[in-house]
């Protein structure tokens, strides 16, 4: 305003198209971002908590995987991106967390968490929306009637697959088993998968001992489990809980009577307790990195983890994050974009082998069918380096014939 | 010690201009309050966060009608929270219950516990008020996760989701998360109009007195059983109504809401934003799920940060945020 006479010779028309102009130059960056908005994918887990060590190897090898689309160029063209959230291994929370991702955040589809509780509040949430949920945590009643949707897909094990492959190498026709259970989902599952295969395979139990979860003290249950005389000492529970567990176990001199056997034998507890109290304990895995030696994609995910982490070798539960995030961006890959029928339809079609062999996901209740791995802890002096904690003693390839059946589930047949 | 900040009668003493701008405040407690919970989801980084500010200040103003009027503290809240939450969600998975009656039967349900755990722990006082409080409800925590085909146990009950509601013949999306905030929110004023009335009715100042001076409130003849009775089950009720509408909020009722880490919370909530003042349980809600929302993103070492913070405000600021605050305006 410092001249009274302004801009003589600005017409209407200049004006008006000096506006426009100005409008599209404004306007521009929106048009070009809704043409390449990035997808957004939601990952809540537990970063705090009893099972942290666990959810950190879930969200490296989960940003690995998007890292190596984006390096590819994305999806469709459009980058990826991943959003972390702390569940703090509460259901109400993770609940809370999920509505933030989908109401605020606008995610495309969610993947994560570590525990039956969560994942099922998580499943609740997002089936109620209508968004794609990839599960990466060890569940039987997410693969039941009840709690299917049909937006969520189960990438990881679950017990009745885990327990059937380690009883396959462990049980024979009259071997007595001891069992040690957490007092909650996860051991009540785990056991009820063990009893199943034990029956198939003629094995006998000689007793069940339920502690709480969380226990630190397992003195009081060792010498009832001795007095048992079992050749298999089965413990079904999970992160510290298991280490705890196997050392007091081997403390007390349970591993001279009895072979240990847990469901799932975590990279991570192992590492944290070491190679003695381990030695010789037998138990399951989605994932190990020396599968390099026979599979391909594993060794191009563990060369790829190396290169982004430092050298540091990928976990098991590492890779439910890798595969999990993988499968659901070659999904929208296929579907050409991240709208949620299409991508339903393409992971219903979908036969991957991002890190351990070929997976699919079962058409009726959307279970990953994958291989399962029975691995035994090594001796200290047989380790060859660091992360080299097991031997792989078997691969039971991926069947569909290894699930429940989906009458079984409650599916219509 | 906060009596000045919530009877009228303190407020008499004071000079007249302030006593009129306090009168005026706590004539139009119940107004303002719900104006900022209008308010609250326009300023919060998300509805779901303002939905849990919403739901977790009406838990800790029912939780500060007993520990902040009445003086009783009690570690065994989540017990209420929970059962309003839990006999919601099965009345309407089981039951088919529609959403406002499954709504009154949790509120209900929740009164009649703390009707029962009231009776049963009001003879004891101090220390051992508490732990009664905190054994009772973990009674209730091991009965719902024993009861797995009821509540879900371990696993959390689920299959409930409102996804629609209707309000006499008018439907509304309750998927949508602005809708449910001012649905819930309805609920939320009529429990803060209901607590207003009770703290300005003659039995609100009997329950202060208890808080002041017991052996007085009885030499004056009050019945102080009674009245404590009375108050631990309104305060219940209050509670189990926050619980059915976080069962309607999530969809879920995770186990963890019976912890005693929630009854935990409850406190840390009520004295971080200022016990006995009416609008402080709100603010410590808000101010302790903001922290949470917000510091978490930034570390996972967020409960350091939170627990921090928590320490200093009983040192130095006891009479927590609002509290303080009130205080400080008074003497200005």
């Amino acid at each position: 305003m410092k001249s009274r006479t302004g801009i003589p010779s600005a017409s209407r028309r200049d004006v008006l198209a000096g506006f426009a102009t100005g409008t599209a130059v404004i306007a521009m960056p929106w048009v070009a971002r809704a043409q390449a908005e990035t997808i957004r994918i939601g990952f809540p887990t537990p970063l705090t908590g009893p099972f942290a060590a666990e959810a950190k190897d879930q969200v490296k090898s989960a940003e690995l995987a998007v890292k190596l689309v984006n390096d590819r160029g994305g999806v469709a063209g459009r980058k990826v991106e991943l959003l972390v959230r702390d569940d703090k291994l509460n259901a109400g929370e993770a609940a809370t967390r999920t509505l933030e991702l989908i109401e605020k955040d606008k995610v495309h589809a969610i993947v994560g968490a570590l525990s039956s509780a969560v994942q099922l509040a998580v499943n609740e949430v997002t089936r109620a929306r209508g968004v794609i949920y990839v599960s990466i945590s060890q569940s039987d009643t997410i693969n039941e009637v009840k709690d299917f949707s049909r937006f969520t897909f189960h990438e990881a094990l679950n017990p009745h697959m885990t327990t059937a492959a380690v009883a396959k190498q462990t049980f024979k026709p009259g071997t007595k088993v001891a069992y040690l259970v957490a007092d909650y989902a996860y051991g009540h599952e785990m056991l009820r998968g063990f009893k199943r295969a034990q029956a198939a395979l003629g094995a006998v139990s000689v007793g069940e001992i339920l502690h709480p979860f969380g226990a630190a003290d397992y003195s009081t249950f060792m010498p009832r489990l001795r007095s048992m005389r079992p050749d298999i000492l089965c413990i079904c529970n999970f992160g510290r809980d298991q280490a705890n567990a196997i050392k007091q176990a081997v403390d007390f001199g349970m591993n001279r009577q009895a072979q240990i056997v847990v469901p799932v034998l975590l990279n991570n507890q192992r590492l944290a307790i070491g190679a003695e109290a381990f030695e010789g304990v037998i138990g399951g895995a989605n994932y190990y990195w020396r599968l390099e030696e026979t599979i391909p994609s594993a060794k191009a995910f563990n060369d790829a983890f190396k290169a982004a982490n430092g050298g540091a070798y990928p976990t098991d539960y590492g890779a439910y994050g890798f595969t999990g995030v993988s499968a659901l961006l070659l999904a929208m890959e296929k579907a050409g974009g991240p709208d949620t029928d299409k991508v339903i339809a393409a992971l219903e079609a979908l036969t991957y082998d991002v890190a351990k062999g070929p997976q699919h996901y079962r058409k009726c209740d959307h279970q990953s069918v994958q291989s399962v791995l029975v691995l035994k802890s090594k001796k200290k002096a047989d380790m060859k380096n660091e992360a080299d904690l097991f031997e792989i003693l078997a691969i039971e390839p991926g069947s569909e014939a290894a699930l429940r059946s989906c009458t079984e589930l409650g599916f219509p047949a | 010690m906060t009596a000045s900040t919530s009877s009228v009668a303190a407020v008499a003493t004071r000079p007249t201009n302030r006593r009129g701008w306090r009168a005026r405040l706590i004539l139009w407690r119940v107004p303002l309050s719900i104006l900022a919970l209008c308010l609250l989801p326009w300023v919060l980084p998300s509805m779901a966060l303002a939905t849990n500010v919403l739901i977790y200040g009406l838990l800790a103003v029912g939780y500060n009608l007993l520990f902040g009027y009445t003086g009783l503290l009690s570690f065994g809240h989540a017990a209420f929270f929970g059962a309003g939450a839990y006999v919601t969600g099965i009345a309407i998975a089981q039951f088919g219950a529609s959403w406002y009656a499954a709504l009154a039967l949790g509120v209900v349900a929740g009164g009649l516990l703390a009707f029962v755990i009231g009776i049963l722990s009001i003879r004891t006082r101090g220390i051992y008020f508490s732990m009664v409080t905190l054994a009772l409800s973990q009674l209730v925590y091991y009965t719902a996760l024993q009861a797995a085909s009821w509540t879900g146990g371990e696993n959390g009950l689920r299959g409930f989701t409102v996804g629609q509601l209707d309000l006499f013949g008018w439907t509304v999306d309750f998927l949508d998360p602005v809708t449910k905030y001012y649905v819930l929110m309805v609920f939320a004023a009529a429990a803060l109009w209901f607590v207003s009335r009770i703290l300005n009715s003659p039995f609100g100042a009997v329950i202060e007195a208890i808080r002041e001076n017991e052996t007085r409130a009885r030499a004056c003849g009050y019945h102080v059983e009674r009245s404590k009775l009375i108050a631990f089950t309104l305060s219940g009720l209050i509670c189990a109504l926050a619980g059915t509408l976080l069962a309607l909020h999530l969809a879920i009722v995770p186990l963890d809401i019976l912890h005693y880490q929630t009854s935990g919370m409850i406190v840390m909530m009520t004295l971080l934003g200022g016990a006995g003042s009416f609008f402080g349980p709100f603010v410590g809600a808000l101010a302790f799920l903001l922290m949470e929302d917000v510091v978490s993103l930034w570390t996972s070492h967020w409960q350091i940060v939170v627990g921090t913070v928590f320490i200093l405000f009983v040192l130095f600021l006891p009479k927590g945020i609002w509290g303080t605050a009130l205080a400080w305006e008074a003497r200005r």
